[in-house]
């Protein structure tokens, strides 16, 4: 048994993600007790007609959401609670739609910083229909195994370790929500744990007080034992000892008081709740309501340190009357809520095979590691993009020597003007508005055996060669055997008179450094014969680079990614370029195209 | 509940057609020259002088002058302004008319369970406490708007007779009515006299507090709350004070100069039996704080800084309940980087560190916590097998860890 809400409660949360948080708890907690998931509904008017996902279980429930209550108990009658997650500004329309459901009978409100006279309203309004209304300023609401209200009792473990999974046989009403979760621990260390636990919330004017809950409390036979934890202001805990001592309780009552502090502090000053001022030694005060307590016969310990042993000698007094058949623990352990993979990975549970492999950036720390190297770290420490190109193409730092060879073949093909086929296509693509990622791209894909692509396969040409240790005509029949012309060997417009400035410049610098160069020489060779043919066939800069970076020790695959980094810098300066001459859309004049289709003639029936 | 300054406090009434004296409120002296030219009741007047902040006792203090002329009043106030009182500077003046007057009456409206109640006495000053059996007192429920025949049966029960019965029935439906549209907790008016100049009913003094909670809904709200416990706030509470009002959940912090028990504890609740385990030990408070809703690690490390700072004191307790929902390793992250910012700046010195507290992640915040032993912190790290406020004792009466 337990008061205000057990297995028959039904719940919409108003509000937004403080509610779909407090959800998940209830999911939780739902999970543990084995029960079914108790909330049927959402009102946030804002996101009214989506639905809200919350894990229950090893699954995803749907949780519709509504735009007022009225639509949200038409489709779910069976709705008879509703929690309040609504900001101060709104909360208190909100929450008269909510007393003015006939279906909902208990209203819980978490919102805290609700104007006094807001409170006083709700709570005339919900006794003039007989109904409860909880808070403001409430944590919630929480019946052992059966109903929880709220993110009462915390977090998972906290509701295992103090067995709220079933029942006990002490209430607890408290205006602190940690101190509501800290009792209800206390109940379990010290006894068999707790009925229900209500938060009442700090404020001045609580909606409900102590005494509507321990009349509710002396009518449920399973509570024995009611802990009531207070504070100084107002005048609740007198009136719940008047209620006490009125007649003979079946209930035992222990209550706990703070706020002697009050005496020594300033006067005025303001605690954490609203409702905790006023009073010094008079009414109000920490003083009189222990002294008003006692006298109704409750037992108040000192101090807040006392609650355990008091706790357990009440607990100790109803096993030695025999009221009470000890509870039987069941094991719980299985209950844990499911893992997710991660956390089964972790534990070692599963093993679960990769999808991709990678050998060269790890993100999975503060900042991502190239080939175990901090980002950061080589930036202190004065590396430069060449070295990020090492060790991301080859998993390697490189040496100072060839950071500045792969400084200088960045630099010297990082464009060629707007003629050639890449810059060509993104300066007509950056013309039709299209976007840079797009137009850059659209560059790209002009890359191949006729633009800029050659290196790969000169570097692999030049690479077997030197390999199979083959002289220049062995080489030059094998390609024209089997593959044709040498790629890397060949340009258009420049020629052995007519040289190509970049390519000896960078020759020469290579050749400076006394480097091995073996498929450079090799090159070379092959240059200086097929040149002997006709004048065009010279290395270009494409057989030149392929043959440097084999020399450097970069893998086949990764040497035309040199020629598509250096591009892109280009081509991003194109497309940029265009934009900031506002250029206009680009069309073919009619006199560049070569019309040569068949003239008009009739088109055949269909048939 | 919050207190709004003489100034402000007028001006409410005055808003709900209650004659007050005439008033200005300076931040500078030479201020009242123009002022004077504008308004004819600063040369024609006897003056008051006062303090426009939160003090307790200003008469004592000499921060109330009266009697004045207007060449005596800017002295006044050009003494008072900038002038430190208990670590507190004057930024403001309030210089008000001197009303002639004879009787003095009291009437005020405080906010109860179930509405509000109308305070009435034909006497004021200090008279209405030494007789308070005297006073009268009508319930005026909520949403019901008192009647005027019963307010003139209270002001009867209360000893006005003749005509100023209906003028003071009238000026307590005035002031209700204030009360209730400016979201008012407690609104007194001490004395209420008559005016000798122009046979009015006039505020000479009040207290106004309104509750805070519902500035949303009171655009001309355009004044700061003052504080309540007889001095302003000092810059270091305000500073959190203004964190408190920009974060999600709540933090807070009030200094109390000498103690040597200082209090960083998480929650309400919680914060208020640590207060009392304290003193209940023959501890002095440092200070009050508390943090609370889950709020930021950032603001949370901005407290404790500020706890760091308090002069003189030789513990700290940071103590907690079970959390509902606060995250224990985060906000225990931002107290942890308060803390080793305190002490390489050099404070936290023979400084001794008590910790408890549970809640979601509650075994991560405490390993974190528990690493500062090895850096040299003084501190003892606690979990929710100790009972909450067990750590206040180890803290004061030494021993037991």
């Amino acid at each position: 048994m337990s008061i205000i809400t057990n297995k028959e409660t039904r719940v919409v949360i108003q509000g937004g993600p403080a509610g779909v948080n407090a959800a998940k708890r209830m999911a939780e907690f739902c999970h543990l007790s084995q029960i079914p998931f108790n909330l049927c509904a959402f009102v946030f008017p804002p996101s009214a007609g989506k639905t809200n996902e919350i894990p229950f279980g090893s699954t995803l429930v749907s949780v519709p959401i509504f735009k007022t209550v009225k639509e949200a108990t038409k489709e779910f009658p069976e709705i008879n609670t509703s929690l309040i997650y609504i900001a101060p500004n709104r909360a208190l329309a909100g929450t008269m739609e909510a007393l003015g459901d006939p279906n909902i009978q208990l209203i819980s409100m978490i919102t805290e910083g609700l104007p006094e006279k807001d409170a006083k309203k709700l709570r005339i309004e919900a006794e003039k229909l007989g109904k409860v209304f909880n808070g403001p300023s409430s944590i919630g609401i929480i019946s052992a195994g059966e109903s929880r209200l709220g993110v009462v009792g915390g977090s998972y473990d906290n509701l295992m370790l103090c067995k709220l999974h079933r029942q006990g046989s002490f209430g607890v009403i408290t205006k602190s929500g940690g101190l509501s979760n800290e009792i209800m621990w206390i109940c379990s260390q010290f006894a068999d744990g707790i009925t229900t636990a209500i938060g009442i919330g700090g404020d001045t004017y609580p909606g409900s007080d102590f005494v509507t809950y321990l009349e509710k409390f002396e009518k449920d036979p399973q509570t024995k034992v009611v802990v009531m934890v207070g504070e100084m202001g107002g005048d609740l805990e007198e009136k719940a000892a008047a209620w006490y001592a009125e007649k003979e309780r079946r209930i035992k009552l222990i209550a706990v008081v703070s706020g002697y502090c009050q005496e020594e502090l300033p006067k005025g000053m303001k605690f954490g709740h609203a409702g905790a001022k006023e009073g010094l030694h008079g009414e109000g005060s920490a003083r009189s309501k222990a002294e008003a307590l006692t006298k109704a016969g409750a037992i108040v310990p000192d101090t807040f340190g006392g609650l355990g042993p008091v706790i357990k000698a009440a607990y100790d007094d109803i096993l030695a009357q025999g009221g009470l058949p000890l509870i039987p623990e069941e094991d719980i352990a299985t209950r844990q809520l499911p893992k997710t993979i991660e956390e089964a990975i972790k534990d070692g549970d599963v093993f679960a095979e990769p999808l991709l492999k990678s050998s060269i950036c790890d993100d999975r720390g503060e900042e991502p590691l190239y080939s175990g190297y901090a980002a950061s770290e080589l930036i202190d420490k004065g590396y430069e993009i060449p070295h990020v190109i090492g060790l991301l193409w080859d998993k390697r730092l490189v040496t100072p020597v060839e950071a500045e060879i792969i400084k200088r073949i960045v630099i010297l093909s990082a464009d060629h003007g707007p003629c050639v086929s890449g810059a060509l296509v993104t300066i007509i693509a950056a013309c039709a508005g299209i976007s840079m990622a797009q137009a850059v791209a659209a560059g790209m894909i002009m890359i191949g055996p006729r633009f800029g692509g050659a290196v790969t396969g000169a570097g692999q040409w030049f690479s077997y060669a030197v390999k199979n240790k083959m002289s220049v005509d062995d080489f030059l029949s094998h390609m024209k055997k089997n593959v044709g012309p040498v790629p890397g060997i060949g340009h258009r417009v420049k020629s052995l008179r007519n040289p190509d400035k970049r390519v000896k410049a960078l020759i020469s610098y290579v050749k400076s450094t006394g480097i091995p160069t073996p498929h450079l020489d090799f090159a070379l060779s092959v240059e200086e014969r097929t040149t002997a043919k006709k004048d065009t066939l010279i290395l270009n800069v494409d057989g030149t680079m392929a043959a440097i970076l084999v020399d450097l020790g970069f893998p086949i695959d990764a040497l035309n990614g040199f020629f598509i980094l250096s591009r892109t810098i280009g081509l991003i300066g194109h497309w940029i370029d265009q934009k900031r001459e506002e250029s206009r859309l680009v069309r073919l004049f009619r006199y560049l195209a070569n019309y040569t289709s068949t003239k008009r003639r009739e088109v055949p029936p269909l048939d | 509940m919050a207190k709004v300054l003489e100034g402000p406090g007028m001006r409410l009434l005055s808003k709900w057609g209650m004659a007050v004296p005439h008033y200005v409120v300076i931040t500078d002296a030479t201020q009242l020259d123009n002022l004077a030219q504008a308004n004819p009741w600063l040369r024609e007047s006897k003056l008051v002088v006062k303090a426009h902040e939160a003090i307790g006792g200003r008469m004592k203090l000499g921060l109330v002058k009266v009697g004045l002329d207007l060449a005596e009043a800017q002295v006044a106030a050009f003494e008072m302004l900038g002038k430190e009182v208990s670590d507190v500077k004057i930024s403001q003046v309030i210089i008000s008319e001197m009303v002639a007057h004879d009787e003095e009456y009291y009437v005020a409206v405080k906010s109860t369970r179930d509405g509000a109640e109308l305070l009435l006495a034909s006497m004021g000053g200090i008279e209405v406490e030494a007789n308070w059996e005297k006073v009268q007192k009508l319930e005026i429920p909520l949403g019901v708007d008192p009647k005027l025949s019963e307010v003139e049966a209270l002001a009867k029960s209360a000893g006005f007779n003749d005509d100023l019965l209906p003028k003071v029935a009238e000026f307590s439906v005035k002031l209700f009515q204030c009360y209730d549209q400016e979201d008012g907790n407690y609104l007194e008016i001490n004395p209420l006299v008559i005016k000798a100049s122009t046979g009015e009913l006039t505020a000479l003094d009040a207290v106004t507090m309104v509750d805070g909670d519902a500035r949303f809904r009171h655009p001309d709200w355009n004044f700061n709350f003052a504080s309540e416990f007889g001095r302003p706030y000092s810059d270091n509470e305000k500073a959190i004070l203004d964190i408190d009002t920009r974060v999600k959940g709540s933090v807070k912090f009030i200094e109390i100069p000498g103690g040597d028990t200082a209090l960083l504890p998480a929650g309400g609740g919680a914060s208020v039996y640590y207060s009392d385990a304290v003193l209940a030990l023959g501890g002095t408070l440092a200070n009050y704080s508390e943090y609370s809703g889950d709020p930021p690690d950032w603001a949370v490390e901005a407290l404790t800084e500020k706890v760091c700072s308090l002069k003189g004191i030789k513990r700290i307790i940071v103590g907690g309940a079970i959390a509902n929902f606060t995250n224990v390793k985060k906000t225990f992250s931002g107290i942890i980087n308060g803390f080793r910012k305190a002490k390489s700046d050099g404070k936290l010195e023979g400084v001794s560190i008590w910790v408890r507290r549970g809640g979601p992640f509650e075994k991560e915040g405490l390993a974190a916590m528990k690493v500062l032993e090895n850096e040299g912190f003084d501190i003892h790290v606690y979990d929710r097998y100790t009972p909450l406020t067990d750590i206040v004792d180890y803290a004061i009466k030494g021993g037991v860890q």
